[in-house]
């Protein structure tokens, strides 16, 4: 059995020209429209008579558009059902609607309640905080390039002159693919491709992959570049 | 499911109950494959979602393909009383030239097995995963935590979903397993990496991949696509999909 939720999610009523009020959402159903048969009654011709409602299903809320004229939305986004999360705002026509979850957040594990052999999904919501980054980037010391600069931006950097190479090489005789700088996490590696015949960092041929330091010197395909990564440590506001 | 033309290859790993978790899976793996044969057809076809700029355009339309499948079976989910709150765990591959798009999302996995050694290129999106990374359990301890099944991120769950992407360059000589947790929960990677290695019979080796799975006491319906890369391009390939074992 689910555990019981120690405080009910609430809605936090705000109809055009009325102060705020809170509903709490005890029932599996909460009908919305103009009509006085609805939980929540809005006089407003812009409102149809049985606009929304919102359902529970087990311990999770979804809010559901009753084929309305003027529609609902969901933080602006138009739907037809969808799942309400914390502080989502729910507009129909002027009215807004903000649904809040019970408060509490436990750290403790989240009881299973179905069989234990089958795979359940729960909701979360908190997201791990940035690192300190890296500014990664390649510079063109010789040979034909389009750009004597190049971010490493991606997580597969291609050297080459085929569609969506990073560092794209103009030489008539470039191949598509002459090398590629993968990242993993915070380390940068540099492998050759098929048909590559040489790729030098630092002057010494690279087999299989390379992990790249800052300051190392690249050889392949008729250019010459060097690798340069510094570090910078990104404030962010959870 | 597996489409070498494509370079496509995904396996689906369904939840809900009675039979609504195959029906969640077999829509999903079904939208995927059609977005992605119409986007081969038409390449301005437009993407469903955000434009992630650190993969290639090849790793976007695979994250479109699969938020397109999220919708479908969000939307299926509703159609009978039986299928609500149906979905589907994903894990999908792009192969194009010698670059690997990845997608994922929920608790099936990718593993790597390249020079003898083996590596997960996908993090579960599970509770236990995410204590592990926090620190506080070990893999020991998910393994036989009583929250090990449950999944923070699936298909159909919701109208949108989040998909993690990743990109990797890969090599003649690798050999890639995608699988459902009915492996991975039973089966050591070591003894994954027994198996796939030193060998080239594709069939035999999934086959043996899902007996073990089954003797290691798996109760879900194992599903693993193994591919090996091979020189010319092509990747050679065998799947076996859903075998249930009766005991």
């Amino acid at each position: 059995m689910p555990e019981t939720l120690p405080q009910q999610a609430t809605l936090l009523v705000k109809l055009h020209g009325q102060s705020s009020r809170h509903i709490e959402l005890t029932q599996d159903t909460l009908t919305i429209g103009r009509k006085a048969d609805n939980a929540l009654a809005i006089e407003d011709a812009a409102v149809s008579a049985h606009h929304a409602r919102i359902v529970k299903v087990q311990a999770v809320f979804f809010l559901e558009d009753l084929m309305s004229t003027n529609g609902t939305t969901i933080n602006g986004r138009p739907i037809t059902r969808h799942q309400l999360h914390d502080a989502d705002v729910i507009a129909i026509g002027q009215h807004r609607l903000v649904f809040q979850e019970n408060a509490a957040t436990s750290a403790a594990a989240p009881a299973p309640f179905v069989d234990l052999d089958h795979t359940t999904v729960l909701r979360r919501t908190d997201r791990t905080p940035d690192g300190p980054t890296l500014a990664v980037k390649v510079l063109v010391i010789g040979g034909k390039t389009d750009r004597t600069e190049y971010p490493l931006t991606k997580q597969v950097n291609v050297i080459g002159s085929q569609d969506g190479a990073v560092i794209r090489l103009t030489g008539w005789f470039a191949p598509k693919s002459a090398a590629t700088i993968a990242r993993r996490g915070q380390t940068y590696s540099i492998s050759p491709s098929k048909g590559t015949k040489a790729l030098l960092v630092n002057g010494t041929d690279v087999v299989g992959q390379q992990e790249l330091k800052d300051g190392d010197e690249i050889e392949v395909a008729g250019v010459t570049l060097k690798f340069s990564a510094h570090s910078e440590t990104k404030n962010t506001s959870r | 499911m597996a489409d070498p033309a494509l370079g496509l290859y995904v396996v689906c790993d369904g939840m809900g109950g009675g039979n609504a978790g195959e029906i969640a899976s077999a829509l999903a793996v079904e939208k995927i494959h059609a977005h992605l044969v119409e986007a081969a057809r038409h390449p301005d076809l437009s993407l469903v979602g955000p434009y992630d700029a650190t993969v290639s355009a090849s790793a976007n339309r695979l994250a479109s393909a699969i938020r397109m499948a999220n919708e479908a079976v969000h939307r299926e989910s509703w159609s009978r009383p039986d299928y609500v709150g149906m979905g589907t765990t994903v894990v999908a591959v792009v192969l194009h030239e010698e670059v690997l798009a990845i997608a994922h999302v929920g608790d099936s996995r990718l593993y790597l097995i390249r020079n003898g050694t083996i590596q997960a290129l996908t993090t579960d999106h599970s509770w236990v995963a995410e204590q592990i990374l926090k620190g506080f359990i070990t893999e020991e301890e998910a393994e036989r935590s009583p929250q090990r099944n449950i999944v923070t991120k699936a298909l159909g769950v919701e109208s949108s979903v989040d998909v993690e992407l990743a990109e990797v360059p890969v090599k003649n000589g690798d050999k890639l397993l995608l699988c459902s947790d009915g492996l991975t929960r039973g089966v050591h990677p070591n003894d994954i990496l027994q198996i796939l290695s030193g060998s080239e019979d594709l069939p035999a080796m999934s086959d043996r991949l899902i007996v073990m799975a089954n003797e290691a006491g798996g109760h879900d319906n194992t599903t693993v696509v193994v591919v090996a890369l091979r020189d010319e391009l092509q990747a050679g390939l065998w799947e076996r999909l859903k075998k249930r074992f009766v005991a």
